[in-house]
């Protein structure tokens, strides 16, 4: 069974997801790569909780797939954020950074 | 959440599963190449790539599970599954399926269709504007209890000067002969004021109702129609507005028709046939001196502010020497109050009922827990969530409560109209009743409780291990825990419940054998009665009447395959009944006492098989104007002449003016009411005595209504315009006459089956379970060397305890409670012996078979599968 990564909560991936995309289009690998990368190795999301991530968020109406041709006659299914997407990044972004001062406030009086 | 989108996608995986599948692979196998990529550049060679590139994705298929379970149609396939593997479990167990779906479809079916009932007959506002404002008015004479009727003087200053009671109406049946326009009916009439129609917000179907001036005296007689009445005799033609109607010899006009959604929801559920003003009607024995009364309440006012106002308003016009005062009642609960009380009865035993049914399922449920255990324990292990378990087993319960509930609604539909159909005499007429649907969804909803609270037995028990240990321990043992007391326990209750209904049943149906058994005192078999009530205005006086009847009878006579004809005021079975008191005896100085009173036509104890005792019938000989006669029965003459003969004895009552009847014969009793006894019972001749209405007995070689269309004929060439009615054989006037019990021994039947049942269900659900506890023990008894005989009477003994205890305190509650069934027992004790014993006889020889069968499974048990059944 796949390791589920420590801490990361389903919500918090969601988001995380579309971070990534809000720059460019990109296909389920990359974003496991940029993830992986940007976060220097903290997260390291597993195909088995980032393509149901993937599904949730194109029922949802924030990202948009699309096959694109690869090299050697294959192809890739690309996600991009909509405009949808975008507004929700937007509002889960603020509300993290909300959720975050709170907990350092917490963190650094209960002391 | 975009549904548009969602419900799109999902609709497509359903739909498009093999495409969808093949997409997920191409992307997921695109995955694990950029992977393997990625690896390379890193220095890995191909392989190492690869396999690292798997390793880390996991298992292919179980990515593809999660992502496949985050859409809504996933879910929807995981039922489905479950509900075929459930369907399939129930299918491999039918009897445990059969008894649960029909336990809970009885307990399902009789709740709603009593409740229904119940509901639609108490608490159903009547279907008028306002109802709540309707009140019926009473008066009280004197110190007698209330009666339901008002005198017109009262009336009358009630509606002129009442402020909180306004408008009020009064209405009263009475019934006489139509005529013109076809065959002469006999009709029940209706006489109203128009205030009747206003309050109770009727619209005609065509024409109009009453006029406020048509209710005084000498106002114009007009008729309203019932639209029955109208599509029968007028063919529903519009023309007939304006029309004459006969009624009694009198014509009126016809002004309107009422719908036939109509009803007066009084008890008495008459079937109006037309209206006529009251002020107007006139039912040949005197203006109506009395109607009943009901009013609209003024708003704002109480019940009680309208009841001292009508006092008030009465004291100027009290009777003399009577007090009259009045009671108000919502006219809602005057309608209920005859049934209300049987009707809360039914409610609280089959509430009763729903929660022993739903016990009896949890008992079930239970037994089977062990029995599937071994199943939950391998799922478990080959790998399923325990989520996923209880959820598979929910599916389970629920498609049993689902099964109870559809077979219970179909009971309930036919239950409801058996309920309706037996109950109609005691039930207003009201509208048709519908289902009550929120009971249905209660029953089903508790029946759903149950079954999950106790269908997931065994989950929990395969998970939990020590609770497991310290079942098997308690099961080896035999040792009581609070969980199979409780058990024990409702066993008992219900076995002694379903033995006092049973008793119950059991008194009323041996009452109703003694009653079938009754000696009517005559020979009811091949005789028609045809009743004819004569038009006063035509036949005015008793020699007429008598003419008439003479005529009809000797016109009867000489039909081919009558044996005898005769006629009575007062038929056995019938509704006419009269009394005459203060009879005195030539040579007694005082009164003695009273007498039935009937007068007959010669040949009358002959048609229908009385035994002339001593003397001699009447004959053509007793006329008007020769001494008078009479006949008196043996009862009469027992009380009044004990120890003398009583022929050529003169007797005679206010009646005949102080004429003196020499009684010229004696005959045998008859009971004019079949329980009743017989009273004392004076006969008169006819041609001595006229009577405008009669009844005519015909006695026939064969199937007497086969004689119908000629009499009617006979009746018709002496007077087209007098209707026979109410034709009946007498034996099917005996049999309506047992109506009553025969409804009350029906329901308390049915609810003593449903009671045994229940009971047989429960022992057979608790025997089961000590089984399938028991059955490592069972196998160590066996491997043993017990026999099969051994190993039945271990199992079988525990449940038949059980069951006798629950006889033994049925058996005694039943004798403290049957006492008050006395009313409705004829012939026989409430203690009676032999019904305790046939069906104590009967309940333990169902427990029996209730426990044997469980036990059977017992006996083939393998005692090398219990061993090993750890």
């Amino acid at each position: 069974m796949p390791d589920k990564v420590s801490g990361l909560v389903q919500g918090t991936l969601d988001m995380l997801i579309l971070r990534t995309l809000a720059l460019e289009p990109m296909h389920g690998y990359g974003i496991a790569l940029r993830i992986e990368q940007i976060s220097r190795g903290v997260f390291r999301v597993n195909p088995g909780s980032l393509f149901p991530a993937f599904r949730r968020l194109e029922r949802e109406g924030w990202i948009k797939p699309e096959w694109r041709p690869t090299e050697n006659n294959r192809r890739a299914k690309y996600y991009t954020l909509t405009e949808r997407g975008r507004k929700q990044l937007k509002a889960e972004t603020e509300e993290w950074g909300r959720q975050i001062a709170a907990i350092t406030r917490i963190m650094e009086i209960a002391d | 959440m975009s549904i548009w989108r969602n419900l799109t996608s999902g609709l497509r995986t359903l739909f498009h599963k093999e495409e969808v599948e093949q997409e997920m692979d191409e992307e997921l196998r695109g995955f694990l190449d950029a992977a393997a990529e990625e690896k390379m550049r890193s220095g890995m060679s191909q392989d190492e790539a690869l396999r690292a590139a798997r390793v880390e994705m996991g298992s292919v298929d179980a990515v593809k599970e999660e992502i496949r379970s985050a859409g809504w149609e996933s879910t929807l396939e995981t039922l489905w599954q479950d509900v075929r593997y459930g369907l399939r479990q129930l299918k491999r167990n039918p009897g445990f399926t059969a008894v649960a779906v029909i336990t809970l479809a009885l307990g399902i079916g009789a709740t709603t269709a009593i409740f229904t009932v119940v509901n639609a007959v108490l608490l159903r506002p009547l279907p008028y504007p306002h109802p709540e404002e309707l009140v019926y008015v009473q008066e009280i004479l004197g110190n007698y209890g209330p009666t339901p009727f008002v005198g017109n003087k009262e009336f009358a200053a009630w509606r002129n000067q009442s402020r909180t009671l306004s408008p009020i109406a009064a209405y009263m049946d009475f019934a006489a002969n139509l005529t013109g326009g076809g065959e002469p009916e006999r009709v029940i009439c209706g006489t109203a004021t128009a205030s009747f129609f206003f309050i109770l917000g009727v619209r005609p179907v065509v024409g109009r109702l009453f006029l406020p001036e048509e209710d005084r005296p000498g106002g114009p007689p007009v008729v309203i129609l019932s639209e029955a009445l109208w599509k029968r005799r007028y063919g529903g033609d519009p023309s007939v507005l304006g029309r004459g109607v006969t009624l009694d010899g009198k014509v009126y006009t016809v002004v309107g028709v009422l719908p036939a959604s109509f009803v007066i929801p009084d008890q008495f559920k008459l079937d109006y046939a037309l209206w006529v003003p009251l002020a107007e009607s006139d039912t040949g024995t005197g203006r109506l001196r009395f109607s009943r009364a009901f009013g609209r309440l003024k708003p704002g006012m109480s019940v009680a502010t309208a009841r001292t106002e009508l006092d008030t308003i009465l004291q100027p016009t009290v009777r003399k020497g009577l007090k009259i005062s009045v009671v108000l009642s919502p006219w809602q609960e005057q309608i209920t109050e005859k049934s209300r009380l049987s009707l809360l009865l039914f409610l609280g035993a089959v509430g009763f009922l729903l929660l022993i049914a739903c016990v009896n399922v949890a008992n079930l449920l239970l037994s089977r827990a062990a029995t599937r255990q071994k199943e939950i324990a391998v799922r478990l292990t080959v790998g399923a969530g325990r989520a996923r378990i209880v959820r598979q087993l929910l599916t389970e319960n629920a498609l049993l409560a689902l099964l109870g509930g559809l077979i219970g609604l179909a009971l309930a539909h036919w239950g409801k109209d058996l309920l309706v159909t037996f109950m109609s005499p005691n039930l207003p007429a009201l509208q048709p009743i519908g289902l009550d649907y929120r009971v249905l969804v209660f029953s089903l909803a508790l029946a759903l409780v149950t079954g999950f609270a106790f269908g997931l037995a065994p989950a929990l028990q395969a998970s939990r291990v020590s609770l497991n240990e310290v079942l098997k321990e308690a099961g080896r043992g035999g040792e009581l825990r609070p969980g199979m007391l409780f058990r024990n326990l409702l066993v008992i209750s219900e076995t002694a419940l379903a033995m006092m209904l049973l008793v119950g049943a059991g008194l009323l149906f041996r009452s109703f054998l003694r009653v079938l058994g009754i000696d009517l005192g005559f020979k009811p078999e091949h005789t028609l009665c045809v009743s004819i009530d004569l038009t006063l205005s035509k036949y005015p006086t008793p020699k007429d009447q008598a003419r008439f009847f003479q005529q009809v009878i000797e016109g009867i006579k000489s039909l081919e395959g009558v044996q005898s004809v005769a006629g009575s005021g007062m038929p056995p079975l019938g509704n006419r009944s009269g009394t005459i008191t203060g009879l005195a005896v030539e040579g007694r100085s005082e009164e003695i006492g009273g007498a039935s009173f009937a007068i007959i036509s010669p040949d009358y104890f002959r048609t229908i098989g009385i035994p002339i005792k001593q003397g001699r019938d009447f004959g053509d000989n007793d006329r008007d104007g020769l001494p008078s006669v009479a006949i008196v029965n043996e009862t009469f003459a027992r009380r009044y002449f004990p120890n003398e003969i009583c022929l050529g004895r003169r007797v005679s009552s206010w009646v005949h003016k102080k004429d003196w009847l020499t009684i010229v014969g004696m005959v045998g009793d008859t009971r004019h009411r079949v329980e009743k006894e017989p009273d004392p019972q004076i006969y008169v001749p006819y041609l001595q005595d006229g009577q405008p209405y009669m009844t005519l007995l015909v006695h026939t070689a064969g199937n007497p209504r086969l004689w119908e269309g000629a009499m009617r004929r006979q009746v018709a060439s002496v007077d087209k315009d007098q209707p026979p009615h109410d034709l009946a054989t007498l034996e099917q006037l005996r049999a309506a006459a047992h109506t009553s019990r025969r409804v009350n021994l029906l329901l308390l039947g049915a609810f003593a089956a449903l009671g045994l049942i229940l009971a047989s269900v429960g022992i057979y659900g608790v025997v089961s379970y000590s089984v399938s506890q028991r059955t490592h023990e069972i196998g160590v008894r066996t491997a043993l060397g017990a026999s099969r005989g051994q190993v039945l009477k271990l199992v079988v003994s525990q449940g038949l305890g059980l069951a006798l205890i629950g006889t033994g305190i049925g058996i005694v509650a039943s004798l403290a409670v049957t006492r008050f069934l006395q009313t409705l027992l004829y012939g026989v004790k409430p203690t009676d012996p032999a019904t305790f014993f046939a069906v104590g006889l009967l309940l333990s020889g169902v427990a029996l078979l209730a426990c044997y069968i469980p036990a059977r499974r017992a006996t083939k048990v393998d005692p090398m599968v219990a061993l090993r059944y750890e």
